[in-house]
């Protein structure tokens, strides 16, 4: 309730605040937590799924070297690029095909008429996932690590810092994501799929960017802001130029820009197409 | 029109209506993807995209001077890492179809509620699976077929190497026992129900041992041993080989092949014996309508 218990029109007696806010986000992220606990399989098979794909990768790099000199670097690039693919294919999924269930559980409308707090109510969904991806990640990195007998990592800080600003800026591809969910409704699945693999490709996630022909990297990678999240966050790492712009420096500010300017854009994006589903009526449809 | 039959109600058992259940759900199959269009589409960039990657990884260490074609070839036998890879892919996408098609046909009937009225009816649960896995068998050819048509443009893969029909008759061949294994994803559902994520998992261990984009050669003895015990492993090797100067296991074709019949001959009477001991347990226990 709000300090003077104020009625709000169309708010009941929820306090519109910021405690308000994060005790929607608390509840919303136990309330994931509590469904991915009944599936531990899940947890369990999802880590597995991971390291069975980097293992293909590491394979495959190991027949094309011919030896295994010089896999620690090339390992390096793989694996800190995965590192981002993991998150934005987890955003994706959870936050943009969150949605997706809500609508076909026929649960979203009803969540749409609380006073809840809409954007607390949209992170919340990664919550989970997100603390189980920082968990699958520390495991791989120590295991590609043994593997390779030690992975390049240079400047630690500095790259979970451009890591954090990356992860926000794929928040908001999440959040773009969701917005056109709530029109596309039964094309979700496959929108989503497109998008996984188009990041995968053009970002470069698995493999260096030189490695794209001149005109998909000029035309396509350098015009996504996450493709120098992707490039600074392992070029510090290895401790290697970057390969977009040799500046390191200014792939970090485009990346903390990035990092800033995508979930307020998706935000917005979704909160415009939100309301235009509810004046249509067509929020619980599906 | 014959008289009503006990328990099987007007239902006439001849080999015109036994037909005719199983084409009635291969058509109601086809019917009903033909509205995914975009799912369609998908399926044949995804074995491209798949391809893509280990492709760009190995032009990004040629680019620094390692003669990744000569290494690929020391150990494969083939210098075409390409088609290598986009072979690889494709199977990968055969088998991805041929496992999750029937379960997730289950896993949709069980979740829809119509489930039991299937089982309920008199036709025959064979007839019933059969369209079904036969839906999923054509599809899946169809997809190999065109994806790497597709691919092969997409990499600049000569279309026309090595011997075509030979590939083809491994790729039919090897469905078979493809056949046995969807089956036993059947049973999966029906035991575990919310199985997408362990299902998800199997898929990935099938094409980390049928190696997709390695030679299962890499793989240390006991990992050799369990890769060569899954049928597609065989029918990825048998295109391979086939196509490109990659060796047979059994060094000549037919051999390899009748490794694969054997496999055809096992591999779906076993799939089937689980699912049917796991349904008869269902029944039992729980009933079919739960999910």
């Amino acid at each position: 309730m709000s300090a003077g218990g104020t009625i709000h029109r169309g708010f009941g007696l929820s306090d519109l605040g910021l405690r308000q806010t994060f005790y929607t986000f608390l509840s919303m992220s136990k309330k994931t937590v509590v469904e991915f606990s009944r599936y531990p399989v899940s947890f369990v098979a999802t880590f597995a799924q991971t390291l069975m794909i980097l293992a293909m990768f590491m394979l495959a790099a190991i027949v094309f070297m011919g030896s295994e000199s010089g896999l620690s670097e090339l390992a390096g690039i793989m694996v800190y690029g995965f590192i981002l693919n993991m998150f934005l294919i987890f955003v994706l999924w959870e936050i943009g095909f969150s949605i997706r269930e809500e609508q076909y559980r026929g649960t979203l409308e009803s969540l749409y008429l609380s006073p809840a707090n809409k954007f607390s109510n949209l992170i919340s969904r990664v919550f989970a996932i997100g603390s189980w991806t920082v968990v699958m990640v520390i495991a791989a990195l120590a295991i590609v690590n043994y593997y390779v007998g030690g992975l390049p990592a240079n400047d630690v800080m500095l790259a979970l810092f451009v890591l954090f600003f990356s992860i926000t800026g794929i928040l908001g591809i999440g959040f773009v994501v969701s917005a056109i969910v709530l029109r596309l409704k039964e094309s979700a699945e496959l929108l989503v799929s497109v998008l996984q693999f188009f990041f995968m490709i053009f970002c470069a996630m698995f493999f260096p960017f030189y490695a794209l022909p001149d005109e998909i990297l000029n035309y396509v990678s350098r015009w996504i802001p996450l493709s120098y999240g992707v490039d600074s966050f392992r070029s510090i790492l290895v401790g290697q130029t970057p390969e977009l712009i040799a500046n390191v420096g200014i792939e970090i500010v485009i990346v903390v820009l990035f990092g800033i300017l995508s979930p307020l854009i998706g935000y917005f994006l979704y909160k415009y197409n939100e309301r235009k589903a509810r004046l249509e009526g067509s929020l619980a449809e599906y | 029109m014959a008289g009503p039959i006990a328990g099987l109600g007007y239902y006439e058992k001849s080999a015109r209506t036994s037909f005719g259940v199983f084409s009635s759900v291969l058509k109601a199959r086809f019917r009903i993807v033909s509205r995914y269009k975009g799912a369609l589409l998908m399926e044949l960039f995804m074995p491209i995209v798949f391809a893509a990657l280990p492709i760009l990884l190995g032009v990004s260490i040629a680019s620094g001077g390692v003669d990744v074609g000569q290494n690929w070839k020391d150990t494969t036998g083939t210098a075409d890492f390409k088609a290598y890879m986009l072979i690889g892919s494709s199977t990968f996408m055969v088998v991805m179809l041929m496992t999750w098609l029937v379960g997730f046909w289950l896993r949709r009937e069980m979740v829809s509620g119509t489930l039991e009225s299937v089982w309920v009816s008199p036709a025959k649960k064979y007839l019933i699976i059969g369209g079904v896995t036969g839906y999923a068998l054509i599809r899946a050819f169809v997809a190999f077929v065109l994806s790497f048509v597709l691919g092969s443009f997409v990499f600049g893969i000569n279309l026309f190497q090595g011997n075509m029909l030979m590939a083809a008759m491994f790729i039919l061949v090897g469905l078979l026992p493809l056949w046995g294994i969807s089956f036993m994803f059947g049973a999966l559902i029906l035991r575990i129900k919310e199985a997408d994520s362990i299902i998800n998992l199997l898929q990935w261990v099938l094409s980390f041992f049928m190696g997709v984009f390695f030679p299962i050669t890499v793989l240390p003895g006991f990992l050799r041993l369990i890769a060569q015990s899954f049928p597609p492993t065989w029918m990825t090797n048998g295109v391979r080989a086939a196509l490109l100067d990659v060796s047979f296991f059994f060094e000549t074709w037919y051999l390899d092949l009748a490794m694969i019949l054997v496999f055809a001959a096992v591999f779906p009477l076993m799939g089937y014996g689980i699912f049917i001991a796991t349904e008869r347990r269902m029944k039992k226990t729980q009933g079919m309508g739960m999910y």
